[in-house]
């Protein structure tokens, strides 16, 4: 080796110590901030436990009064159809006075009223009118109560009206009948819990992969220990890399809590796609989404603007991820939208290894989203890290 | 405790004995959890006195001062304001309304969006002054502070010193009758701070107001009526500042020597307080009876012949160490040995004939020229001090030294790099230091001294061997392994000066080093900046607020709107500013008052009031007295003596002449 080789070679190693002792500072850093380990330690555990566990999208146990003016044999039988999961009788109302007052209240989700004579006309082979009102303040749980309500009052209907042709409801029909046979795939048992936990870990990695370097920034600054790290030989990229490392590998470690201690044991998750696969897309996403904390460090002043700031970002981006609302739903405007949110992508790549057991040749367009909008933020993150202090 | 009681009792005059106690605090006690803030203080202060609370960072003073405000509760003890005794909080409340506080921190209590005006007016109703009463307090207060141009502007765009003095209008608005001022002068430079005691003088003066004010500036003792030395919650002395200079009768024995290290060790086992200063050599020696102090230093150096030898009277900051050192009240560890001997892997930088050269440096931003063609130098070896008031553009200049800013136009060198083109260069060779310390508390004495040992890129056995050395250079033996939060803030100083010497640079930047730390600390600290400079031959460049610390630089730059003005050593500094203005001559008169009124009539026209005494500058020192003794002819003063300039007096000399000739200027081109 000549000397130029071994200059060359002893400026990668000082380098290299560099990148390393202030990986390692930011590391103890965090390990010496109980409040802070508190808060991941939380949200990695008992935030998506409760999101998994007591967040739901289907109707269970609707709470239905009944306004009964016929009060026979077959008003019974169809109220009786109104059965849990989905429904729940909680009792008779008198007037139609005292069923609006409980849906009013909220204390009833529906009211069925059955006119007098039900069973009469009915029997007759006369066309008779059920009535169901239904609170929809949450849109979607009033369309699924109507919805299966008028499954259960179809399936009595066509009951009753093979009873009136004389067959029993065992017979063979001679009518001519469509059948809809559906496969439910990737989560056969449509279970909420599965597509909550994840959800809400992919929410709380972003939420933390933007607050972690944002706050690790910020804190140097109102110290100012910044002004210590700008007179020393470090570059910009030296200060800055380092707590995208750190916070990255605690961000992944995290996240195998949450694999392993809650999505896996609690909720069942199968887990189909390559776990490694899993973590390597987070660990490239964590490492993007970061470079948008480090530049909202660079533009705020102190920890309350930084966390201020990370919030009115996070909003949009997990609206626009498409974790509630898949693109075509939305208006061509949001749509594109959604095209810059890097959560978007991601929560595409998740869902599709985790559940659906995608390969990387699947995920391979949401990779390319992930890389090339993390590259952006964290460059738009150096570059105002250099701007405002050189 | 005894000693205490005493002084206290020898400081009432016959006068005071009779109006009851504005303030009168006994056995006071409190504590925040296990840490005890306040451990017993009793003091009076009586109606009309400006009383000061003088102490380091942790004193207790900013505690004491809550609890005479009633905003803080305290543990044990007794405490009467205005005869009512703060023991719940409705007498707390009944106070309240005869109180103005201000607390530490410049304009803390202001609110940096509103204007001047804005600030000045939310006060006042908040106080529920009338509207006819609060627009002629209102004027005349912004006429006396010179803040009358600023009216409308925002309170975040204002100087220290200008947010110091809108926080005490703020708090005289209401005209209390009790003022309590929490550090109004920290981190404000010499001659704002001058203006703001002066403004106050006359303020408290004028109504028979009382105040109450806390400093971390020794030399600000003489502006108070009476003091109490604070340190570590308790009383260590209280009385008139002349007083307490007599607690420890002493004088100081200044000796000069080229190569100090025998002479010191010698004198170390006689005399117990030295401060080593280079070659300069100050030994405090305690009167003892018969004994003639320069005599006994003399006989003790044996052999040794020191190059000059002056005796001098000790300044109080001398006294609070004796009485520290006596009383046995110190953070500092005991002392080992000035520096410990450099480590073998020094590295070798280039020699260059100055470790800094700065030629013609501008740096403008937007519009404004922060820094006007500045040009200085600085040897290997010497202690260079930038002085200048806030927003003179002495960080500006730093900045530019270390790399971080470039300039806009001018050259420079800094440890043979070229400043325009070899930024990185410059910053692997030298160290800085700033005002916040810039350590991680949260890490711990070890991590943070090899954080920067691999930020230097030092290998880790290198790293190892300075680890050790800044350890015991900073006396912090035993402490590794605790966090850097815990540590007193003179440990703190000298563990954040041992991260910036850990790469062994030739060039060390200290912007406002001191802030905070107790005069021990504080002395400590320039032993090892003498050392450094001295034996090792480090240049040193350092700004500061504390003008006895100036005093220590071999030279001195003074900037003034981004230009230096003065280059020189501080005694060329010193005779320059008594050619032009002449002597200082100390008149210690009865009536403060009623004295400067008539000496101002006499023509006397740059008298100021310092304290309880009068300050006039003068070129025939033998004829001003005799006209200054026929001015005051009906009620002589006790005494007029010439002084000897500090460095604070050369500064506000220096830039009070500067700023008027701004105003002049301004006003030529106006008309």
């Amino acid at each position: 080796m000549n000397q130029a080789q071994l200059a060359a070679g002893s400026r990668v190693i000082i380098w290299l110590r560099r990148l390393r002792v202030m990986t390692q500072k930011e590391i103890l850093q965090l390990s010496r901030d109980k409040v802070l380990l508190f808060l991941v330690l939380y949200a990695f555990s008992a935030d998506i436990y409760n999101a998994g566990s007591g967040v739901t999208l289907q109707l269970k146990r609707a709470a239905t009064a009944v306004h009964d003016l016929d009060h026979s044999f077959a008003s019974r039988e169809l109220m009786g159809r109104f059965q849990p999961p989905h429904f729940s009788i909680i009792g008779e109302v008198a007037n139609e006075a005292a069923g609006l007052q409980l849906l009013d209240r909220g204390t009833a989700m529906a009211v069925i009223a059955f006119p007098p004579q039900f069973q009469r006309d009915l029997l007759r082979g006369r066309t008779v009118t059920v009535q169901m009102q239904v609170d929809a303040t949450n849109s979607v749980l009033g369309f699924l109560a109507s919805s299966y309500a008028s499954e259960i009052v179809g399936e009595y209907s066509l009951e009753a009206g093979m009873k009136r042709a004389g067959l029993s409801p065992g017979a063979q029909l001679q009518a001519p009948v469509v059948l809809n046979d559906y496969r439910v795939w990737f989560n056969p048992n449509q279970r909420d819990d599965w597509f909550m936990s994840i959800s809400e870990l992919l929410n709380v990695i972003t939420a933390f992969a933007i607050l972690l370097p944002a706050a690790a920034l910020v804190r140097e600054k109102e110290r100012g220990t910044i002004e210590q790290l700008l007179v020393s030989p470090l570059t910009a990229f030296q200060v800055l890399f380092p707590k995208i490392i750190s916070m990255t590998a605690v961000i992944l470690a995290a996240t195998a809590i949450s694999v392993f201690g809650i999505l896996q044991p609690l909720f069942e998750v199968p887990l189909r796609g390559s776990l490694m696969l899993f973590f390597a897309v987070t660990m490239l996403y964590v490492f993007c989404i970061a470079g948008l904390g480090l530049f909202i460090g660079t533009v705020t002043r102190n920890l309350s603007q930084a966390s201020m700031l990370a919030i009115l970002t996070l909003a949009p981006m997990m609206f626009l991820s498409g974790v509630w609302t898949p693109p075509e739903a939305m208006p061509a405007l949001v749509r594109y939208a959604m095209y810059i949110s890097p959560l978007h992508y991601y929560v595409d790549a998740s869902y599709a290894i985790l559940l659906k057991g995608a390969g990387i040749n699947v995920i391979g367009h949401s990779l390319v989203g992930i890389v090339l909008l993390g590259g952006l933020l964290f460059g738009l993150g150096l570059w105002r890290f250099r701007s405002q202090f050189a | 405790m005894g000693e205490t009681q005493v002084v206290a009792g020898c400081s009432h005059s016959v006068e005071a004995d009779r109006i009851p106690a504005v303030i009168r605090v006994s056995a006071l006690r409190k504590e925040y959890g296990k840490q005890s803030a306040i451990a017993g203080i009793s003091l009076e202060v009586q109606k009309g006195e400006i009383y000061g609370l003088i102490g380091p960072d942790g004193a207790g003073k900013s505690s004491l001062m809550k609890i005479v405000a009633g905003v803080l509760t305290f543990d044990a003890g007794e405490i009467e304001v205005f005869g009512v005794s703060l023991n719940s909080d409705s007498n707390a409340e009944r106070i309240k309304d005869r109180i103005g506080f201000m607390p530490q921190g410049l304009g803390l209590n202001l609110y940096p969006d509103l204007s001047i005006e804005e600030n000045i007016d939310f006060f006042a109703n908040l106080r529920l002054v009338q509207s006819s009463q609060l627009t002629a307090r209102k004027q005349k207060l912004l006429e006396m502070t010179h803040l009358e141009a600023f009216r409308a502007r925002p309170m975040k765009q204002l100087s220290g010193g200008m947010k110091q003095k809108l926080g005490l209008i703020c708090s005289l608005i209401h005209e209390p009758k009790l003022l309590v001022l929490d550090e109004p002068t920290t981190g404000v430079d010499p001659v704002s701070r001058r203006d703001f005691w002066a403004i106050l003088g006359v303020l408290l003066k004028e109504h028979g107001t009382t105040a109450l004010v806390s400093t971390a500036y020794m030399d600000e003792a003489t502006r108070f009526h009476r003091v109490a030395l604070l340190f570590g919650g308790q009383v260590v002395a209280q009385g008139a500042p002349e007083e307490i200079q007599q607690l420890v009768p002493a004088r100081i024995v200044a000796i000069t020597i080229p190569s100090p290290a025998v002479a010191l060790s010698r004198l170390r086992a006689e005399f117990p307080q030295i401060e080593a200063l280079g070659s300069l050599l100050q030994v405090f020696v305690e009167d003892k009876a018969g004994l003639d102090a320069r005599a006994r230093v003399v006989r003790v150096l044996g052999d040794v012949k020191p190059a000059r030898v002056e005796t001098m009277d000790p300044q109080l900051e001398d006294v609070f160490i004796a009485l520290l050192r006596i009383k046995k009240l110190t953070t500092e560890p005991d002392r080992t040995s000035t520096l410990p001997a450099a480590p073998v892997s020094n590295p070798t930088q280039p020699k260059t004939p100055y470790a800094i050269e700065a030629k013609e440096l501008v740096r403008d931003f937007g519009g404004f020229k922060a820094v006007n063609k500045v040009s200085f130098r600085v040897a290997p070896g010497e202690i260079f001090g930038l002085l200048g008031a806030n927003g003179a553009g002495k960080t500006t200049v730093i900045k530019m030294l270390t790399g971080i800013l470039p300039p806009t136009a001018g050259s420079g060198s800094v440890a043979g790099a070229d400043m325009q083109t070899a930024g990185r260069k410059i910053k692997e060779r030298i160290g800085y230091m700033s005002q916040a310390f810039s350590l991680y508390l949260d890490l711990t004495v070890e991590e943070n001294i090899k954080l920067y040992a691999g930020i230097y890129g030092l290998p880790a056995s290198v790293a190892r061997e300075r680890f050790r050395w800044v350890v015991q250079m900073a006396g912090l033996e035993g402490r590794e392994s605790k966090a850097a939060q815990s540590l007193p803030m003179g440990l703190r100083q000298r563990l954040a000066l041992g991260c910036a010497l850990v790469h062994r640079p030739q060039i060390l930047f200290l912007d406002e080093p001191t802030s905070g730390v107790d005069p021990v600390g504080r002395r400590r600290f320039w032993e090892i900046l003498f050392t450094l400079a001295r034996e090792e031959g480090v240049a040193i460049l350092v700004t500061t607020h504390y003008m006895n610390e100036a005093e220590h630089c071999d030279h001195l730059a003074l900037m003034f709107a981004g230009r230096v003005v003065a280059d020189a050593s501080p005694s060329d500094m010193k005779s320059e500013v008594e050619r032009q203005s002449g002597k200082l001559v100390e008149i210690d008169a009865v009536h403060t008052s009623a004295a400067l009124d008539l000496l101002v009539k006499a023509g006397f026209k740059g008298s100021v009031l310092f304290g309880s005494r009068i300050h006039v500058f003068s070129k025939d020192v033998p004829g001003d007295t005799e006209r200054i003794k026929a001015a005051l002819s009906e009620d002589p003063a006790r005494s007029i003596l010439p002084r000897s300039l500090t460095m604070e007096d050369v500064f506000v000399e220096r830039v009070m002449a500067l700023e008027q000739a701004v105003e002049t200027t301004k006003n030529g081109a106006v008309s």
